[in-house]
């Protein structure tokens, strides 16, 4: 049975697959191995780094306590970054939760999605670098099952405090989102408040050192150094390692009772009144398709945390940059930033064009409504806000921080940015077409898958250094070409309007109908 | 009386709201029972029950015997077939695909299996679908193809929820001949369906399900006597005690 569910994945695995995605999922493979390997290395170097004589010779001031704090930082460091990048969402539940009705047991089809659950790549990764780091630093043989078993708990139970925590995130996400923010927002006030009065803090610190050590070494990543580090004999050991092999099976135990839970409740959720003023707001200023499309698309949870998002991130971010004394953050991160503000709002409107509410298009078929307009509508109310958007960062720009560049060259810029992902977004809802009344960057259910998500980011700070990063004298020729590429765009985008409906007609409809 | 089905005070609840209230029921080996009820009753979600894809949360079921609980769920699951509404496909496959995995799933003889599944999908007429994607098929097609799917696994007993919705009249009267075929050699066959003119011609026996209770239960006998009055859509009103609407709305 086992290999009947993995012939079921795979092939929902690959036939959602397109040319495109395939290359990405060539990327991403590229990118895990590089990931890797660069893991592993820096904990080969963190652990080995005081062993060789010539370092004790290039780098003095690594005594045996700084090199213990460095060892410290990686191993709680890395924990951190173990548990955020931690993958749950590996199987399409509600496909495989299909097979419950042709015979499958509940219970083996919960085994099987727990221990496939446990396997993604990424976590594997994570995992198996633990594996290296701290089995470098074995002195006793009783050592290593007893770290190998703490590697495993570890993991477990960041599974499992995870699923939890998306959870609470469902039921009371703006909260969580707001402290998530708020959190982000103090780090990042830390890290500047370190960062300028490092010397000082140092001079402190490297006395203290030794203290530091202490409580580092009963958070996370220090309690595992401690099981490969620490002299504490086979008897210890032997209770060590029992103990955590029960509390692992417990914890796949609970995880296997959860699987079991969500495959026999799939979120049936008794009907509530509903009513809004927002539908009536956007219907009002936006018209009844445009209204009605961006309704659905603001009331998706995950559009308004990427809303939240799109509002905190240049208040943290853009004054910290500016008294940062590094001229390129000033020339391009920061445009960088302001000019992918309205590029999001884009790919959240746009990126499901057809998928929102589609139904609504079959409905020119059956009463008297035009569907040219209805698209057309739907597509310029999306654009409305983030050109706000974008004309309001412009002028800030050009009032603000003049000095990335004149204002031919801001506007030719930001508009070039703009033109350019709105048209990659246009493509995407045609290539990326999924019936769906979620969002764009819903984790869960995402319309731009990860990869692409992923791809997007990369693009946007490619083009950032493209556009922004000054030539000097070059300056006119850049203009130039950017000016050319946005006249053809414009040309393109309104000769080929009618381009939203011949792919709707080519595409969509036949895949509407079968949803029926 | 074999039972096929025995129910006692089941009680199922979507966010502690009770979907299916104190419901008992038993069906005899070998019938063809009708379950009908207005929208909503909870027809749906004791098909849902009894396949194994939702849990209760109070009560008991037993399937030929077997209490419906993990450790006869596999033996159960062996001798049910389904067709749920919408039916459950896996959208990647061909029609012929799906049919192969869902059989090695049941553990069906592999020898001639291909030809059977061909026979039944050209009786179905959807024989020129067996090499395309599910995706790609109409609601009816669809419909079809999971009864063929479920016919082919060698149930002894079928749950269809509405099988008769979105299919041709042809093919209507054509998976009642397989049903009442099915029914000959001793499969017990449960069928929703708002449909009250078809579950009346072919079912034994009817029960009415309202509000998360079963109302009436009519086997052949008490029917007779029922029917002698009334049409099954007058004793289903009766039950059902929806209020009366005999005057059209004014402006109309």
């Amino acid at each position: 049975m086992f290999y009947r569910l993995l012939t079921l994945n795979w092939r929902i695995f690959i036939s959602n697959l397109n040319r495109f995605q395939l290359l990405l999922t060539i990327g991403y493979i590229l990118f895990l191995g590089i990931m890797l390997v660069n893991l592993i290395g820096t904990a080969i170097v963190v652990v080995l780094m005081d062993s060789r004589p010539w370092m004790q010779v290039e780098l003095p001031w690594l005594t045996p306590d700084i090199y213990k704090f460095i060892l410290l930082v990686f191993g709680n460091a890395y924990w951190l970054m173990h548990f955020s990048f931690t993958n749950m969402r590996l199987l399409n539940i509600e496909e495989n939760r299909k097979l419950l009705g042709f015979g499958f047991p509940l219970k083996r089809l919960a085994k099987y999605l727990t221990i496939i659950g446990f396997c993604h790549p990424v976590n594997i990764i994570y995992n198996f670098t633990w594996v290296v780091f701290l089995m470098i630093q074995v002195d006793f043989a009783y050592q290593i099952p007893v770290g190998l078993a703490a590697i495993a708990l570890n993991y477990v139970l960041i599974y499992s405090v995870k699923h939890r925590f998306i959870r609470v995130v469902e039921k009371r996400f703006i909260a969580v989102v707001i402290g998530f923010l708020f959190l982000i927002f103090g780090l990042f006030q830390l890290v500047s408040l370190f960062a300028s009065n490092s010397s000082r803090i140092f001079a402190e610190f490297i006395p203290q050192v030794e203290t530091v050590n202490y409580f580092l070494g009963w958070l996370p990543g220090g309690l595992m150094i401690q099981t490969v580090t620490v002299e504490y004999g086979w008897l210890n050991a032997g209770i060590i390692f029992v103990f955590s092999t029960i509390l692992v099976g417990l914890t796949v135990i609970d995880h296997f009772n959860k699987t079991k839970e969500g495959l026999l409740n799939p979120g049936l959720k008794k009907a509530e009144e509903e009513s809004s003023k927002l539908w009536l707001f956007l219907r009002k200023v936006l018209g009844r398709n445009a209204g009605k499309y961006y309704f659905y698309v603001m009331k998706h949870p995950y559009n308004r945390l990427q809303v939240l998002t799109l509002t905190v991130i240049p208040i943290v971010y853009v004054p910290l940059l500016l008294n940062v004394d590094f001229e390129i953050a000033k020339t391009i991160l920061i445009p960088t930033i302001l000019a992918g503000i309205p590029v999001a709002l884009l790919a959240m409107g746009m990126a499901n064009m057809y998928g929102y509410e589609n139904r609504e298009f079959l409905l020119h078929l059956q009463f008297p409504i035009n569907l040219e307009k209805q698209l057309k509508e739907r597509f310029l109310g999306v654009i409305v806000l983030p050109l706000l958007v974008f004309y309001l960062i412009t002028v800030f720009e050009l009032l603000v921080i003049p000095k990335i560049g004149s204002p031919l060259q801001i506007f030719v810029a930001n508009t070039f940015f703009f033109l350019m992902f709105m048209l990659l977004f246009v493509w995407s809802s045609y290539f990326q077409y999924q019936r769906a009344t979620y969002s764009s960057f819903s984790y869960k259910h995402p319309i731009i898958p990860q990869k692409v998500t992923f791809a997007i980011s990369f693009l946007i700070f490619s083009m950032g250094y493209l556009v922004f990063v000054p030539l000097e004298g070059l300056e006119w020729y850049r203009l130039t070409i950017m000016s050319t590429v946005i006249v053809i765009m414009v040309i393109y985008l309104w000769r080929h309007m009618e381009v939203l409906v011949n792919l709707f007609k080519n595409r969509v409809l036949m895949r509407l109908w079968n949803e029926l | 009386m074999e039972r096929a089905i025995e129910i006692k005070h089941l009680v199922k609840c979507y966010e502690d709201e009770p979907v299916l209230k104190d419901l008992n029921l038993e069906v005899p080996k070998g019938n063809i029972f009708g379950l009908i009820g207005p929208n909503g009753a909870g027809k749906s979600t004791l098909i849902g029950v009894l396949t194994g894809l939702l849990s209760f949360e109070e009560g008991s079921v037993a399937i030929h015997d077997m209490e419906l609980n993990a450790r006869n769920e596999l033996e159960i699951k062996k001798i049910i077939a389904s067709v749920l509404q919408p039916p459950l496909l896996f959208e990647q496959f061909t029609s012929l695909e799906f049919i192969e995995y869902v059989c090695e799933i049941y553990e069906i003889d592999k020898d001639g299996l291909v030809e059977k599944a061909y026979s039944l999908m050209d009786f179905f007429d959807i024989k020129d679908f067996a090499k395309i994607k599910i995706n790609k098929l109409s609601s009816g097609s669809r419909k079809k193809l999971a009864f063929v799917t479920a016919v082919l696994v060698e149930p002894k007993l079928m749950l269809l929820d509405e099988p008769f919705e979105s299919v041709d009249v042809i093919s209507i009267e054509r998976m009642k001949t397989v049903i009442r075929r099915l029914k000959e050699k001793g499969v017990t066959i449960i069928i929703t369906s708002h449909i009250l003119e078809v579950v009346e011609n072919l079912c034994d026996d009817i029960a009415i399900l309202h509000q998360g209770k079963i109302k009436a239960y009519l086997d052949s006998v008490s029917r007779k006597e029922l029917q002698k009055d009334s049409s099954l859509h007058e004793i289903f009103e009766k039950y059902v005690e929806i209020e009366k609407k005999d005057q059209i709305v004014d402006w109309l």
